[in-house]
């Protein structure tokens, strides 16, 4: 008994010591959550250092504040209420007045010309901490890249502020369409990601479909029907020529997409009426078989280290995506949900898997971890279908189709949480979307 | 014979002389009485003549029965000298022409009721004089304008709770008695103790806004056990600086100079206080023999900051926490920050700094502390709310910013 009550006194005369040792220490929270709003910025504009300039300097600033507000992710703030007039590329930035209209970010550039190439110069600056973000960049071109300097102007500010990767600086490929549904002509074209220069590879002669950029962006693999029956094809960008890949009499080959390294082929092939996946090597033609299931199996794509395929099969009953090693083998499903799954592409990041589900007469495009986790519907639709990845794997861009006779294919692009659903300004009817990588 | 037999058959006998008794004579007085006799009231049959006179004599009220019987006769002649032979034959007649005659009929009607009239007449005049009257009914208007006399004491009483954005001055108060309630811990002056709670009661009321209200309903409850642990406070206050002290407590005492009992209340505890932590102190010195003084002069500071008060900090910095430009990967980092403030609530910019961070690589930490700082570079521009009083516990704040809710799914 007097153990206890000694016990009990000294630790009630230990009490305030404890208490007085715990509210020494600094106020401390969490903050679980915020606000998902665009960021607000500033171009206080890209000041023509030559007369000659002025013009040009204009569009750059143009597409730069396009770029960025296109992502969703920044809000350009209106000229007429910036308050410091920034007249030269080396005027210091007032912060308070930029603070006071509450731009996050500011961007100060100028374009000039130098030695018959177009020269940019510019720096971005966080308004609020008052200090420069990075250093500041010079690019140059030929006056007729001027759009991709905007672009590289833009990818840099872009990845300084939210530090994913770059990816204004990048083509697409896809299939151009004109003419009625019954009727439909398609060829390919390439343009710049927001749909500018857009430039035909192909004519309308035959229906080609379903084009793959190589990592390099150099060439395009893609599908014709100019023999009647499906045949892969493999086009040079930069000249426009193609060749038709080796064949086996009596085959259908189609959906092709080369591997990280470029050296080769996966792609499906039908025979005996069983489509199994098959891996060529460009330069060799040799050919590997990948699946001898007798479902059908297709729409392959590698990973980007090279060492795994994810393909839709209907082994199953329905069709549902697999994993399986890049040299064939056991393969793995990875989708459970109801509705089908197809046209997987795997992320360049790596860490997920963009798909088409087709569930209750609906379709979405999807994304999920490569283990089938996290499966979360981007879009709805009557039709959408055909996702690529950015280089960045922050943004897909697929097809949609709106029903109806008169119903035209478009693309569109969402960003990969969901938000900024919009259609990419294209000529015409466009379709099968392939984004290339970051150009060089 | 026992007694007790004797009183048996005494009371057997009375009974049975009881009964006997009742058998002859009660039949008188118990037999059911006959029913009274039903008054029975003579009615006569009342000739129409007698009828007439009577309705004659009537208030007015009565001769609208009788207007529209007659209706069609001249209003002028009494009715009373032309009984109508026969009443059911009239009133076909009268439906049809009745309403508007009938609402003529009211002058003559007057002249039938004399004494009413003469009642009457002087109101007329009134009728004529109530012109000017009209005024009158502003005079009765004016009855509402009291109502502004009685909105002016609501007003002032309303003003200082809402107004006062020293609405957080109470929490704290209500704050510092859980933390005393530890150091109490020295049983010896149990009575006294007790009623420190009451100087608690008295810091909590002054602007009694609701929030305050349900924390001070909370101290209510701690200061039961915890009652002596506010005998530290008195060691505790004249180390932090007066004039934070006094500047709270001069506000509410402008705002409420009627409430009397918080001044009351206030000494009343800080004396007990001082004789507690005296005491305390001592004992506590001499528990841990040497520097018991020294201990617990609570460098720290008073009252600890509130969840409420935390929870206000939160909202204020998560609405300029903007993750929407975070990548991926900075959206799977959680960052800590460091900020020191100033007295105003207002973060010095230059000190924030960050602390750790986990879950992602260099560049994601420093997108993730890049928007963490911004948030509170941006929502700390027009301060944080935060008690000025109790600045010695958030003179440096650090700052968890965990996006896991804010991750595309």
């Amino acid at each position: 008994m007097m153990r206890f009550v000694l016990s009990l006194l000294a630790a009630v005369m230990l009490a305030p010591i404890a208490a007085t040792a715990q509210d020494s220490e600094p106020l401390h929270i969490e903050i679980t959550d915020g606000v998902i709003e665009p960021m607000p910025f500033a171009i206080a504009g890209f000041i023509p250092e030559t007369q000659e300039a002025g013009q040009m300097a204009s569009q750059i600033t143009q597409v730069i504040s396009s770029d960025l507000t296109g992502t969703g992710l920044f809000r350009e703030i209106p000229k007429s209420a910036y308050i410091q007039n920034v007249s030269s590329f080396d005027t210091p930035v007032k912060y308070s007045d930029w603070q006071a209209i509450n731009a996050q970010a500011l961007v100060v550039g100028s374009v000039g010309m130098q030695g018959g190439k177009v020269v940019v110069k510019f720096r971005l600056f966080d308004v609020f901490s008052g200090q420069q973000m990075g250093d500041g960049q010079q690019l140059a071109a030929s006056p007729a890249s001027w759009r991709r300097l905007a672009h590289k102007v833009s990818d840099v500010i872009y990845s300084r502020i939210t530090g994913e990767g770059p990816y204004f600086d990048s083509r697409v490929v896809f299939v151009s369409e004109s003419g009625p549904k019954d009727n439909r002509q398609k060829r390919l074209a390439v343009m710049d990601y927001d749909g500018a220069n857009v430039t035909y590879l192909t004519d309308a002669s035959t229906i080609v479909l379903a084009p793959r950029f190589s990592r390099d962006g150099t060439k395009v693999l893609f599908t014709t029907f100019e023999t009647g029956f499906p045949r892969i094809k493999m086009l040079d960008v930069a000249t426009a020529s193609a060749r038709l890949l080796p064949e086996v009499p009596g085959t259908m080959t189609f959906a092709p997409r080369f591997s990280p390294d470029g050296t080769k082929i996966v792609y499906s092939m039908e025979q005996n009426g069983n489509t199994d996946l098959w891996m060529m090597n460009i330069s060799s033609g040799q050919t590997q078989r990948l699946t001898t299931s007798p479902a059908i199996e297709t729409s392959p794509s590698f990973s980007p280290d090279g060492s795994r395929i994810v393909f839709e099969s209907d082994r199953s009953g329905t069709q549902q995506l697999y994993i399986m090693p890049a040299s064939g083998g056991d393969a793995t499903r990875i989708s459970f949900g109801d509705g089908r799954y197809s046209t997987p592409v795997w992320s360049p990041r790596g860490d997920m898997i963009a798909f088409t589900k087709q569930n209750q007469g609906r379709f979405h495009i999807g994304v999920m971890r490569t283990d089938g986790s996290e499966e979360r519907l981007l879009t709805s639709s009557f039709l959408d279908e055909g996702p690529t990845w950015s280089p960045n794997g922050r943004v897909i861009m697929f097809t949609r189709e709106s029903p109806g006779a008169e119903g035209s294919a478009s693309l569109y692009s969402v960003d990969i949480s969901g938000r900024n659903l919009k259609k990419v300004s294209t000529p015409g009817a466009a379709s099968d979307p392939a984004w290339s990588p970051l150009l060089p | 014979m026992n007694r007790a037999d004797k009183i048996g058959y005494g009371l057997s006998g009375a009974l049975h002389v009881g009964v006997l008794f009742w058998v002859i004579a009660g039949g008188q007085w118990f037999f059911p009485k006959p029913n009274e006799p039903v008054v029975i009231s003579q009615v006569a049959v009342m000739s129409e003549q007698d009828f007439n006179t009577m309705m004659a004599s009537a208030p007015k009220d009565a001769p609208q029965p009788t207007p529209d019987s007659v209706a069609p006769t001249a209003p002028d002649t009494p009715a009373e000298t032309t009984p109508p032979p026969e009443t059911p034959a009239p009133e076909p007649q009268a439906k049809p022409e009745p309403e508007p005659q009938a609402m003529q009929q009211p002058d003559p009607a007057p002249d039938a009721q004399p004494d009413v009239s003469a009642l009457q007449e002087p109101t007329p005049p009134a009728e004529v004089s109530d012109t000017p009257p009209e005024i009158v009914p502003p005079v009765e208007e004016p009855s509402p304008t009291v109502t502004p006399d009685i909105s002016p004491a609501p007003k002032p009483k309303q003003a200082p709770r809402v107004a006062p954005t020293p609405a957080p001055e109470p929490p704290p108060e209500a704050k510092v008695d859980p933390q005393a309630q530890p150091q109490e811990a020295p049983k010896p002056a149990d009575t006294p103790d007790q009623p420190v709670e009451k100087p608690k009661e008295a810091t909590a009321p002054p602007e009694a806004s609701t929030e305050i209200v349900t924390e001070a309903n909370k101290t209510e409850d701690k200061p039961e056990s915890s009652a002596p642990l506010a005998s530290p406070r008195p060691s505790a206050k004249p180390k932090p600086p007066a004039p934070k002290e006094t500047q709270t407590a001069a506000a509410p005492a402008e705002k409420k100079p009627a409430e009397p009992k918080p001044a009351e209340t206030k000494p009343a505890p800080s004396e007990p206080k001082k004789v507690d932590s005296a005491s305390v102190n001592d004992a506590l010195a001499a528990a841990l023999g040497g520097e018991g003084t020294g201990g617990t002069g609570s460098a720290p500071t008073g009252p600890p900051i509130t969840a409420g008060e935390k929870d206000a900090l939160i909202v204020d910095i998560k609405q300029c926490w903007n993750t929407g430009a975070l990548s991926s990967d900075a959206l799977r980092t959680t960052v800590t920050l460091s900020v020191d403030m100033q007295p105003d609530g207002h973060p010095i910019i230059s000190s924030i700094k960050l602390v750790g961070a986990t879950g992602g690589t260099g560049n994601a930490v420093d997108q993730a502390f890049e928007a963490g700082r911004r948030a509170i570079v941006l929502c700390g521009s027009d301060g944080f709310p935060l008690p000025p009083e109790k600045y010695d516990r958030w003179k440096t704040i650090t700052i968890d910013f965990n996006p896991e809710k804010m991750r595309m799914k």
